[in-house]
């Protein structure tokens, strides 16, 4: 690739054309660019090939087993049975699943919300804690949903949260609420309570390494002129730590919209998110090209996120530059 | 020390899974839940090598419901586009709807005219399975049913049919639950149920023709149960009307009855919760053996069929151990059981009930426009 930013071969014989005098200029530029380059570069046709086999096996792997079938599910929901082009599964999809796809949405999006505010809270008090006991048990205690898989937290959640489950009957025992008005929550408040409980401590993780690399000077001058904390970290902390900050919550976005296991355990009745409806598409009528169709609009969903985050990861390297 | 030790465990761990001399594997693909492979692994594996000296039954589960089936049917239709000479599995344990399809793509075997149990079955999914002849084919490793489950402290009379059902629930709402058709059979059997006593076309949905245009008459009678469902609750799964079931937080529901009588072997339930099978009935399925087509141990594999078929193992394995009604007649299981153990599994459902209440599945092409129309007409 390097190589051939260069001139062509043979430039210097080219037949002087009209727009000659701008021509070299041009070719001069690059001709600057890619004696850098070849500088770099390394010498000999064997360096540059042992570079490409070294690459080779991981671009299989990833063309094999996730551009491939990525191809086939989008040809697979295009596709009649017959062979022909056709956009009947993205209406069907629409028709049946449309509210669920709203209902997925509107849950992943106030989970990354709510993952926002836990996650600033706990690592904004990592940050600017006074207490130093208190500090270090919060740092103990919250990174043990990380090691927890969804399937689990769904588990968890399903005995925690049922009507007669351990939260209420907690609640019931300290007096806060009556026996009559304890009320499951295995719907979709379960599942943005297990998304959050789960995907907190990730974002909570890179937001608190984010904040503890920043200068000190800046916390402290502003602790001197009397901020109070909770000023220094909205107006001090927080805004220096954006970046990472979003780029959690962004994988944190993508990944929740892929989580199964939690909607299946928790509430898998209609509204439901997108991946029951892609699984039971499946394992109920084998119709893979509706659930083609889906994983396709959920696929949408999440181009937003790495849209997102590709522009923001970008502006990072430009900043940096 | 620690590492050493270790070490030597892995080293032993290996030894032992160094295969023994000429030894024949049998691979039995089990859909379904969990307790199958168990079943396989536990109790007739066990066995059957105990009898067949060199041979090793290796028992693999690909999940429960259909979708579990489906996975056996991509296998074997893969293998066969392969154009492999001889398919890895030997035995498969499907539902019926996979039944179908795999007989009706030339998948499978037919074998039980070859083996001695093949004369002990009686009932008709033997031969029918959702509407397709699988004569011959098949034998059922057992027949499971979906049954009402309720707590006797809280429903003194239990209604007796879909219609008191549906008054029921309006006098006692959020007291009975169910868990849709995206969370297990249960929840559908109990749906294909609600449409057999609501259409009026039973028979037809059992046996057949097929007619599309039967599509609003089915309609019609789910937007009743979208009026019913707004006096239930909605549980989580199969195994989550149970839970419910078991903690109060609903007083009745559709479960499986092999699945209840296990949890309540298990502890797992309460022991006063008790089975009532409403008129005109609910739906049960079988679980059958099948042979692949190109099944590598093929004549092993009917030898093994043939004795998971007896009544021997059908009465200590699957109705003692594992609560299920018997794959064979009843009447040869009956007299190799002791009474108790036999009338546990008919204490709340008597076997006449079971005969005229406990329904087959509707046709296959029922059974998807039942649970289309359900996310058409109920769910949206």
């Amino acid at each position: 690739m390097v190589r051939s930013a260069g001139p062509p071969q043979g430039a210097d014989c080219a037949p002087a054309g009209g727009s000659a005098a701008a021509k070299p200029q041009a070719w001069g530029d690059q001709i600057t660019l890619a004696d850098d380059a070849i500088v770099d570069a390394p010498p000999g046709g064997e360096r540059r090939w042992a570079g490409v086999a070294l690459v080779i096996p991981a671009l299989v792997v990833v063309g094999l087993f996730f551009v491939l079938p990525l191809l086939l599910s989008a040809v697979g929901a295009f596709r009649s049975t017959d062979g022909a082009f056709t956009l009947a599964h993205f209406a069907k999809a629409l028709d049946f699943y449309g509210r669920d796809l709203v209902f997925t949405v509107a849950i992943v999006v106030l989970s990354t919300l709510l993952i926002a505010c836990v996650a600033i809270a706990i690592a904004g008090y990592l940050t600017l804690g006074e207490n130093p006991r208190s500090v270090a048990l919060l740092r103990w205690l919250y990174r043990w949903p990380l090691f927890i898989p969804f399937v689990v937290a769904g588990q968890i959640m399903r005995t925690f949260l049922a009507k007669n489950g351990m939260l209420n009957h907690v609640l019931i025992g300290t007096g806060l609420i009556d026996p009559l008005s304890a009320q499951s929550m295995l719907d979709w408040r379960g599942i943005v309570i297990a998304f959050v409980w789960k995907q907190a401590p990730f974002v909570t993780l890179l937001l608190a390494g984010a904040m503890a690399s920043l200068e000190r000077q800046h916390i402290e001058a502003a602790r001197n002129l009397g901020a109070p904390r909770w000023r220094v970290l909205m107006d001090i902390v927080l805004p220096q730590a954006r970046g990472t900050l979003l780029v959690g919550l962004v994988l944190s976005f993508v990944t929740m919209l892929s989580v199964l296991s939690v909607p299946l355990m928790i509430n898998p009745n209609s509204p439901t998110m997108i991946t029951v409806d892609v699984a039971y598409r499946i394992s109920t009528f084998a119709d893979y090209a509706v659930a083609n169709a889906l994983c396709l609009l959920s696929l949408l969903l999440a181009a937003f996120g790495a849209a997102f985050y590709l522009r923001h990861a970008v502006q990072r390297v430009e900043v940096k530059g | 020390m620690k590492v050493r030790s270790l070490l030597s465990i892995a080293a032993l761990g290996l030894a032992s899974a160094a295969p023994a001399v000429a030894e024949t594997m049998l691979n039995v693909v089990s859909a379904g839940d969990q307790n199958m492979v168990d079943y396989v692994n536990n109790y007739l594996g066990p066995k059957f090598e105990q009898m067949n000296p060199g041979v090793k039954v290796r028992a693999v589960g690909t999940g429960p419901g259909d979708s579990g089936s489906q996975k056996i049917y991509e296998k074997l239709e893969a293998q066969r586009k392969a154009g492999s000479a001889t398919w890895d599995v030997d035995v498969a344990v499907v539902h019926q709807r996979g039944a179908a399809t795999m007989v009706n793509e030339k998948l499978l075997m037919p074998y039980r005219n070859d083996i001695a149990a093949g004369k002990l079955v009686s009932r008709d999914t033997a031969k029918n399975a959702l509407g397709a002849n699988v004569d011959g084919y098949v034998l059922p490793m057992f027949h499971s049913q979906i049954a009402f489950a309720y707590n006797p402290d809280l429903v003194k009379a239990p209604p007796k049919s879909f219609s008191e059902l549906a008054e029921w629930v309006k006098k006692n709402p959020k007291q009975f639950g169910y868990n849709g058709v995206k969370g297990g059979m249960s929840g559908v059997g109990f749906v294909m149920g609600w449409v057999e006593a609501n259409s009026g076309m039973r028979d037809q949905l059992e046996k057949g023709p097929y007619d599309p245009n039967m599509k609003p008459t089915i309609d019609k009678s789910l937007a009743g149960l979208k009026d019913f469902n707004q006096y239930v609750v909605m549980t989580p799964g199969n195994a989550g009307t149970l839970d419910m079931l078991n903690r109060g937080e609903i007083a009745m529901g559709p479960v499986w009855v092999d699945m209840f009588y296990t949890w309540m072997a298990d502890g797992k339930m309460n022991p006063k919760v008790k089975l009532e099978l409403p008129a005109p009935g609910l739906p049960g399925q079988p679980m059958y053996y099948v042979i692949p087509a190109k099944a590598a141990n093929a004549a092993l594999a009917k030898k093994f069929i043939d004795f998971a078929e007896s009544p021997e193992v059908q009465a200590q394995g699957i109705v003692k151990q594992f609560n299920w009604y018997p794959g064979i007649d009843p009447q040869y299981v009956q007299s190799k059981m002791e009474p108790a153990a036999w009338n546990k599994l008919f204490t709340d459902i008597s076997p006449a009930d079971l005969a005229s209440k406990g329904r087959p599945f509707p046709l296959s092409d029922y059974f998807t426009d039942i649970v289309e129309g359900y996310e058409r007409v109920v769910l949206k």
